[in-house]
């Protein structure tokens, strides 16, 4: 049996430079990244290896783009939907983003993206949550109006869920714009 | 990504060294050593940048698709836009590095 261990994430849009740390630590020990698990990372019990990890996104990353970061020394760990794409590389090895100019592009895309989803769940949760005070007067059906409350409070939840990586992003972008 | 036609007005340092490197038609991992080699280890692009900037490259048609039977493996080299764009920015950069050295020099400070 092989031992494996979750480990969370604090949320890429807050955390992506902390979780990669965190995930070094745990290779020092001998706990190396096998992959995505919801909210966090799978880890599995190896040989401690010093190693630091970076992240990026890129939507329909082809042959080339795994070719280009095997060439400079970053082995793929895993992705996630074709989007989000772990590396590993030996301390020391150049890092993925030399330049501001693309590492800012990387998180304006994902703000954009985001923001994007946030606004079309903004729009859901307020209709669903209209219909819903609409069915306290009694002006639609109850059936609709329980419905209605109880897909208001999903796409709520939803809304939480990008709009938070949102923000985080357009923080992290502010931080680097801030640094030129 | 049309936007970024318009954008790519000034060469930045890495979009500069693509350029250069693709007068010479190449497959795209072998720019980064190119460049590596022709700064002698002194600037080195890393792959995600690397990527990126070569897709603004692209969709801003300063680098192309060279079509060599393996689609596997893409080649790209620079357009004569790109060429045209270079000469541009290398005229430029010589300008301000004049301006510097002439500054330099008046005031008597070694440039080593």
């Amino acid at each position: 049996m092989k031992q494996t261990k979750y480990v969370s994430s604090g949320g890429l849009a807050f955390s992506e430079e902390k979780d990669m740390k965190k995930l070094s630590k745990y290779a020092k020990k001998g706990w190396i990244l096998e992959g995505f698990a919801p909210f966090g990372y799978r880890l599995q019990k190896g040989e401690p290896a010093t190693i630091q990890y970076s992240l990026d996104y890129q939507m329909d990353a082809d042959e080339d783009y795994f070719a280009y970061f095997e060439a400079a020394g970053w082995s793929h760990v895993c992705s996630s939907g074709n989007s989000i794409h772990l590396f590993y590389a030996p301390v020391g090895t150049a890092p993925i983003y030399s330049d501001k100019e693309t590492m800012i592009e990387k998180y304006e895309t994902e703000k954009k993206k985001m923001g994007k989803a946030a606004f079309i769940m903004l729009i859901i949760t307020f209709t669903f949550m209209f219909l819903g005070a609409l069915g306290s007067y009694g002006w639609v059906p109850a059936l609709i109006r329980n419905g209605s409350l109880i897909l208001g409070y999903l796409s709520l939840i939803a809304l939480i869920f990008t709009g938070m990586p949102y923000f985080g992003y357009r923080n992290k972008l502010n931080k680097l714009l801030k640094r030129s | 990504m049309a936007r970024y036609t318009t954008e790519m007005e000034e060469l930045t340092d890495t979009p500069f060294y693509i350029l250069v490197s693709l007068m010479e038609a190449k497959h795209g991992y072998f720019i980064m050593k190119s460049i590596e080699t022709m700064t002698n280890g002194n600037f080195i692009v890393g792959p995600a940048s690397m990527y990126t900037t070569i897709q603004k490259l692209l969709s801003a048609e300063l680098i192309e698709l060279v079509d060599e039977g393996d689609r596997r493996k893409k080649t790209y080299i620079t357009t004569k836009k790109g060429v045209q764009l270079l000469k541009k920015e290398v005229k430029r950069r010589q300008e301000m590095v004049r301006h510097a050295e002439k500054m330099f020099k008046e005031k008597g400070e070694p440039l080593a």
